[in-house]
């Protein structure tokens, strides 16, 4: 068996909250379904979960590479979890290597919570360490203390086994967290929704799921504008189940970037609203070639973080044959039409201006840097009638009448221009793409 | 080992020059030494630009990967697609995205799929400030998710560049940055600069201006019809350099040909 303890910091008179307690072993659940919450502490029963972790020295790296930034204060690893917590009180990490008794027969008596009741007695007896009580004769401390402490010292021991309740990840998650102070800015809520998140992401594993949106509020502090409101909130999207917490973290930061916070917040809560069963790739036992850094889905998901959703777009090809609907273009996480329009045989600019430019003319040709040499066309597109547009307020129809000309610049290449008829006998020309 | 020659004279050099190679291919040291005037070393992963005559010039034949390529113009948009989409299609066909970061004009898929793109594998990034621009550029490129990156950076500095070139190093993806041609001036710290612009005659001129290896001597003529228009172009209109009546020269907003007695006569 190995056991871990996860002890938060507490003083004398005053012990974790059960917030922190809970949303600790929240996090510890994805590591094993075996947490339990022990005299203001997590345990945590590991044995089974090394390989699937890639061995002790791995994942003990991990979890004190991760507890830190969850306010954890000491880490100590053990045979039984009275034991684990025993070392975790005397400051040892290490309950592992030599016999149980060696190791916690030196650690102060205190670390055994079963002992404080009876600390005073057990002090003017002489004893100091867990050792000086058990030099005691048993019969002695059964008779003249009461029976937990006997039970506590055996199962610290390991000479009788334990019994615990198992933390179970609830339906929901939602967890809250105090900030340790006011925070002014936006950016700085990631120090405490980075500990949330982390919490959020053991419970996504212990469930075997992935979240696709979070909620993360914020409640302002007592000390606010009349204005200010109660708080804000703040919602992330992801395009698809994912329960890393780097990227929800960097995801997060884009996003929090751009709040500006009405008063300073105390408070925090996330909730994971969307959650979806999320399955796991198998793991190569080659190291895979393909895949080094993070899948463009999201990187492109951080970019649009940054730089707003509709500016990251792909094209979604429309049968139209004007310039303008031809291609549409959606934000890149959306599902594209599963049916894919035919394409046009017919040759196209592969660059377009957003609205057509009109050209100046010398005599009877079009200039656009130079005099135009029209090669071939015209191409005529004529349509649109059926189309009602609404550009604030004031409808139109999309009809167009062209006729397109492949035109040769001898300074910008080939492009696309059009000849459209304007009132009366006059006609104008507009440059429109560019075959670059 | 022939010594080298102490003095200047042409002949002496270029014999001892050929014995040399002559040394080195005898011994089998060709694969490990590398002469001067040769291209650039074969280690380097390239992915073929689709243009044969390119190729033989470009250092590995090919775009290099793990590296950003420039591609200076006159003018954005003008002759960017033409150059490197038959670069494109081994790509796209090994199922490899093509991002696209802050063209100057907005790219119309249907004249980009006679060029082989395709909906599926195609993505805009509307980047407009040059921050942003540099931004996604370099995240695009530390993730080495994409297929090929082309970013147009008309206001980048060389320090700039130099880190995107730094991080490309761990990129598989071919990178092109599209620059104007004045950047030519400017230090880079790509190890391949191409400059391109568009001929009359269907053609593009492409002239290698740095390169791991000897200096380009002339620019390259490349045959390239974009979009589509092989199919509707006739015989006549092959050579549009022949429709072309030539430009009178002119000053502005006044024909020349008025002013020229004048200036004779003065």
């Amino acid at each position: 068996m190995l056991w871990v303890a996860l002890l938060l910091p507490s003083g004398p008179h005053t012990s974790p909250l059960d917030d922190q307690l809970r949303g600790l072993s929240m996090y510890a659940l994805q590591y094993s379904p075996r947490t339990a919450i022990v005299e203001n502490a997590v345990v945590v029963e590991l044995e089974a979960s090394i390989r699937l972790f890639g061995g002790k020295r791995t994942l003990r790296d991990r979890i004190v590479a991760e507890v830190h930034a969850l306010g954890v204060e000491q880490v100590a690893w053990s045979s039984t979890s009275l034991a684990a917590l025993a070392c975790a009180r005397g400051g040892h990490e290490n309950g592992i290597k030599g016999a149980l008794t060696t190791l916690l027969d030196p650690l102060p008596m205190e670390t055994l919570a079963a002992v404080k009741p009876h600390l005073t007695t057990l002090t003017q007896l002489g004893c100091r360490t867990l050792g000086d009580i058990r030099a005691l004769p048993r019969g002695g401390i059964s008779r003249r203390f009461d029976k937990q402490l006997l039970t506590a010292l055996d199962q610290a021991y390991g000479l009788r086994p334990e019994a615990h309740n198992w933390v179970e990840a609830p339906e929901v998650f939602k967890a809250r967290l105090e900030l340790m102070s006011r925070v002014d800015s936006a950016p700085a809520l990631l120090f405490g929704a980075r500990r949330l998140l982390l919490q959020m992401c053991g419970w996504l594993a212990a469930r075997n799921a992935g979240t696709t949106s979070f909620c993360l509020r914020w409640v302002h502090d007592a000390m606010r504008a009349r204005d200010a409101g109660d708080g804000g909130e703040l919602t992330v999207r992801t395009a698809e189940p994912m329960r890393d917490v780097e990227h929800l973290c960097r995801l997060l930061a884009e996003h929090l970037a751009k709040v500006e916070l009405a008063a300073p917040a105390g408070d925090l809560e996330l909730e994971a609203l969307d959650v979806h069963p999320l399955e796991e790739l198998s793991r190569s036992l080659l190291p895979d070639p393909v895949q080094a850094g993070e899948s463009l889905t999201l990187v492109l998901e951080r970019v649009a973080a940054r730089l707003g959703a509709e500016k990251v777009v792909r094209p979604v090809v429309v049968e139209d044959h004007r310039l303008e609907w031809m291609a549409q273009w959606q934000p890149a996480p959306e599902p594209l039409p599963r049916k894919r329009a035919r394409s046009s045989r017919f040759p196209q600019p592969s660059f377009i201006l957003s609205e057509p430019l009109r050209l100046s003319m010398r005599g009877d040709k079009p200039m656009y840097q130079g005099v135009l040499q029209l090669l071939a066309g015209p191409h005529r597109v004529e349509g649109g009638w059926w189309q009602r547009l609404d550009n604030g307020g004031e409808e139109y129809t999309g009809n167009v009448a062209r006729d397109y000309w492949v035109a040769q610049s001898p300074h910008c290449g080939v492009l696309w221009v059009f000849q459209q008829r304007l009132a009366g006998d006059q006609t104008a020309w507009y440059l429109h793409g560019a075959f670059a | 080992m022939p010594t080298l020659p102490n003095t200047a004279q042409d002949d002496a050099a270029g014999r001892n020059a050929a014995s040399l190679r002559a040394l080195v291919q005898s011994s089998g040291l060709s694969q490990v030494v590398w002469c001067g005037n040769e291209l650039g070393s074969q280690s380097v992963e390239t992915v073929s630009s689709g243009w044969t005559e390119l190729d033989k010039e470009l250092p590995g034949s090919g775009w290099p990967r793990r590296s950003v390529t420039e591609v200076l113009t006159a003018q954005p948009s003008v002759v960017e697609w033409r150059l490197l989409a038959p670069g494109l299609g081994p790509i796209i066909e090994a199922g490899g995205q093509i991002v696209v970061i802050g063209p100057p004009r907005n790219p119309h898929l249907p004249g980009l799929t006679h060029m082989g793109l395709n909906d599926r594998q195609l993505v805009w990034i509307k980047a407009d400030v040059p921050s942003e621009r540099l931004w996604t550029t370099e995240q695009l490129i530390k993730s080495n998710s994409a297929g090929a990156i082309i970013a147009w950076l008309p206001k980048a500095r060389p320090d700039q560049l130099r880190r995107l070139q730094v991080c490309s190093q761990g990129c598989e993806a071919p990178v092109f940055l599209c620059r104007p041609e004045v950047a030519q001036h400017e230090s880079s710290a790509a190890p391949l600069r191409v400059q391109a612009s568009a001929g009359l005659d269907w053609e593009l001129n492409v002239q290698i201006l740095k390169r791991r290896g000897p200096q380009q001597g002339h620019s390259l003529v490349l045959a390239s019809v974009p979009g589509g228009l092989a199919s509707v172009l006739t015989p006549r209109l092959r050579r549009p350099s022949s429709l072309i009546t030539p430009e009178v020269p002119h000053v502005v907003g006044r024909p020349a040909t008025a002013f020229r007695p004048a200036h004779v006569a003065a």
